[in-house]
């Protein structure tokens, strides 16, 4: 078994940094006191806690009490989703989260287009006098495609003050799942315009099963988890503080590196996409190659089977991943490659590749070797 | 000449990972195939048999091997599923397993297999086979095989009256033999496979025990090696065989009744789920413990009794109906009979009554159940057997 793995599936979970490990070890033995409790040293843990939500909401530009801590993107978005009772529009290629979720309420799913990219048009037409939100996600998990999420913001907005004309009460939110693409995005709340953003921490370096859910003071949110009132009774429980933490610190690494590494990973990105489409003119590349994120790559190898290559570049010490993990549990072509209507054939070949801060310049070359010399023998036993 | 094409059915698991790999070491060409069976749809979570998948093909890519997945669903859930749900309405306690290498591996899987291009198939299962391909099996050695062996069906019978053609079209049926390992032999579910389907069959790791297989799949760095075993019905999965049936009869609750006494004991939530011989899960108080000693499904009670001697326990005339051979009839004499996967042999006489088979067993034997099967071998040879009236 080969021990150091080229890894190239940050889009799936991330390593936590080791400055986030750092400031999160205290919280497990010397101070792990519950910050409900009235004497100091629980009080000051309460305010650690405190002071690290305050971090988390500076960094999106909301404010403490606007955050509710989860555990993680999943739970943020039942909360979204369990906090409304009106018709909801999601687009066809978000997370099963959200979509399983909009099923449960009067919804309209609208389609992206062949890039994979939600039409702001197709938004405002599916909305309804009844309609109380739409959610979709910054950048989407397989394709790595950015959404024009400031646009439909502007179309929430306006649909807002037509609704205070005309008298209709129904509020109108736009929640954004922008889990993916936090260290290489802006998600300052109110230049995306969101009424409601999800964060997940597992995928930027910080640790799994913490999450927050910001909420704009206006919006209303139902309790999800009854208990002792934790996070102002919307999720009750004792509070994760290590987790906190290391998320705020975790954050405040993906916003301050955030521009050089959106740089760095979109150099080896290409780097490994020219050379894959030298040496196997005939891949496809899948999503718009102008809006999407730096380390992501869709590529496929058509006649080639993607699961098949995948464990073989397991063996090699390379890990990748076939689409999105829960469309390869399923052995089905996963719902956003149906989306973008790609072939079988095609959608069969693909691979994900996700560039994150474990890839440098040396083993994205080498992987990139691998990956080429393991394919061309695929091909060759394909021939005979 | 050409390599004889092999399609190997590969579960994921250890056993036919190495089955697979011995395979492609002895020269074959090979193809791995995952036999996609039916799972119950549990909505919101993962499919049971995704693992398992990524297993297989994950081993078969190791291998250099072709991969392809069976989809055997439908006829699975018609010829195994609603076997087992069938006969447990009417009161016996199927073997689900069985019907499966009857009707899905050594027919669906077999055809298939074929209709593919493949020369041969093969599985995981422990047992032996003789026909053409198998060549030296040290550990049987009766001349009586051997000539079974090339003088074809009929062989292993007295009655010899074959038609030529048959015969000529039916060369060399296969002889199933009990496995090396005699607390892994699996020839008890294999029974009800057809002679035929038996000369394009390989068992690669018959000959082998389980900790040789483990040992080998180790050396060879097959990442299934150290796999638990499959526990139980395979489609029921995580779901119990209760939660499993209450979604497809509906159960009524009813008495359990001493069966000396003839006293109302106590209740129990469906007779359909109560076993000849079960002494758990009776809600009987008192300390001494029950055992299942009968039913009455019209009448949807449970019978019991203390005693663990109980005559209706404990049996040494069995008829057996739905008899199938694998070879040929059998003459009337005497042989040995598994009454359980993993029983002991057990010697008995047996003798015909019309189509059904009438075994008189040495000693009597404990728990003999209604719908189970009992298999019947001469020395290594498994002949076939019957089910339990």
């Amino acid at each position: 078994m080969i021990k150091n793995f080229i890894y190239l599936d940050h889009a799936a979970a991330t390593p936590v940094d080791r400055r986030v490990f750092d400031v999160m070890l205290p919280y497990f033995s010397g101070l792990f006191y519950n910050p409900s409790s009235p004497y100091f040293p629980a009080v000051q843990v309460r305010r650690d806690y405190d002071n690290a939500k305050k971090t988390l909401a500076n960094l999106i530009g909301g404010k403490q009490d606007e955050i509710i801590i989860t555990a993680g993107a999943t739970e943020s978005i039942n909360l979204v989703f369990n906090s409304v009772s009106g018709h909801v529009v999601v687009s066809n290629i978000e997370h099963h989260a959200v979509l399983n979720c909009a099923k449960k309420c009067p919804h309209t799913i609208v389609l992206v287009d062949g890039r994979g990219i939600i039409q702001v048009e197709v938004i405002a037409a599916a909305i309804t006098p009844k309609t109380q939100l739409i959610s979709v996600a910054l950048a989407n998990n397989e394709l790595g495609t950015i959404q024009p999420v400031r646009d439909i913001a502007e179309i929430v907005k306006k649909e807002r003050m037509d609704r205070l004309k005309n008298g209709n009460k129904m509020p109108i939110y736009l929640h954004v799942d922008a889990s993916q693409g936090v260290g290489q995005l802006n998600v300052n709340v109110a230049r995306l315009g969101a009424d409601l953003l999800t964060l997940n921490s597992g995928k930027i370096y910080g640790p799994k099963q913490v999450g927050l859910l910001w909420a704009a003071s206006f919006v209303k949110l139902n309790p999800q988890i009854i208990g002792g009132g934790q996070e102002r009774g919307i999720r009750s429980g004792t509070e994760n503080v290590a987790g906190v933490i290391g998320f705020a610190k975790a954050l405040e690494l993906a916003v301050d590196h955030q521009s050089f590494e959106q740089k760095r990973l979109a150099t080896l990105r290409d780097y490994m996409q020219n050379n894959l489409i030298k040496a196997f003119p005939e891949a496809v590349i899948s999503g718009s190659q102008k809006n999407r994120l730096a380390g992501h790559l869709h590529i496929s190898f058509p006649g080639i089977d993607g699961e098949r290559l995948l464990f073989i570049l397991e063996d090699r010490g390379v890990l990748v991943a076939t689409g999105s993990a829960c469309a390869a549990n399923k052995g089905t072509k996963s719902h956003v490659l149906e989306a973008i209507s790609i072939s079988d054939e095609i959608a069969n070949g693909s691979i994900r590749i996700t560039l994150g801060c474990l890839s440098n310049e040396k083993n994205t070359r080498q992987a990139c070797k691998i990956i080429i010399s393991e394919l061309k023998k695929e091909y060759e036993r394909l021939r005979k | 000449m050409a390599k004889t094409k092999v399609y190997v059915g590969m579960s994921g698991g250890v056993d036919s990972s190495l089955a697979a790999s011995l395979l492609v070491e002895q020269g074959y060409d090979v193809t791995g195939v995952y036999m996609k069976n039916w799972s119950q749809d549990l909505p919101g979570m993962k499919c049971p048999w995704a693992d398992d998948l990524a297993d297989a093909k994950r081993v078969a890519v190791r291998l250099g091997i072709d991969f392809k997945v069976f989809d055997f669903e439908k006829g699975y859930k018609q010829k195994v599923v609603d076997y087992m749900i069938d006969e447990y309405k009417l009161g016996r306690t199927p073997n689900p397993d069985i019907m499966c290498n009857q009707e899905v591996k050594f027919k669906l899987f077999l055809d298939a297999a074929l209709a593919d291009g493949a020369d041969m198939i093969a599985t995981g299962h422990y047992a032996m086979v003789l026909n053409e391909k198998t060549e030296k099996l040290q550990s049987v050695s009766s001349e009586r095989l051997r000539a079974a062996f090339d003088k074809g069906p009929g062989a292993l019978s007295n009655s010899g009256c074959r038609c030529p053609e048959e015969a000529a079209s039916n060369l060399s049926a296969g002889v199933l033999l009990r496995a090396v390992d005699d607390n892994k032999d699996q020839t008890y579910f294999l029974y009800r496979v057809t002679g035929k389907a038996l000369t394009k069959t390989l068992f690669p790791i018959g000959e082998f025990t389980k900790p040789q297989v483990r040992k080998m799949a180790e050396n060879r760095n097959l990442v299934t090696a150290a796999k638990k075993d499959s526990q139980g019905i395979c489609f029921v999965g995580q779901v119990g065989i209760r939660e499993f049936l209450s979604g497809y009869v509906d159960l009524k609750s009813g008495d359990i009744i001493d069966k000396k006494t003839g006293k109302v004991l106590g209740r129990h939530d469906g007779a359909i789920f109560y076993t000849l011989g079960q002494r758990h899960g009776l809600d009987v108080g008192g300390g001494l413990p029950y055992y299942v000693v009968g039913k009455d499904m019209a009448k949807n009670e449970v019978y019991v009794a203390s005693d663990l001697n109980h005559d209706s326990l404990w049996l040494d005339n069995v008829d057996l109906a739905e008899v199938h051979w694998i070879n040929d009839k059998p003459q009337v004499g005497d042989y040995q009979v598994r009454l359980r996967h993993r029983a002991p042999l057990v010697n008995a006489q047996l003798t015909f009554s019309g189509n059904d088979v009438k075994l008189k067993l040495a000693d009597p034997q404990r728990v003999i159940t209604p719908g189970q099967s009992v298999v019947i071998y001469d020395d290594q040879i498994c002949l076939g057997g019957g089910i339990v009236i």
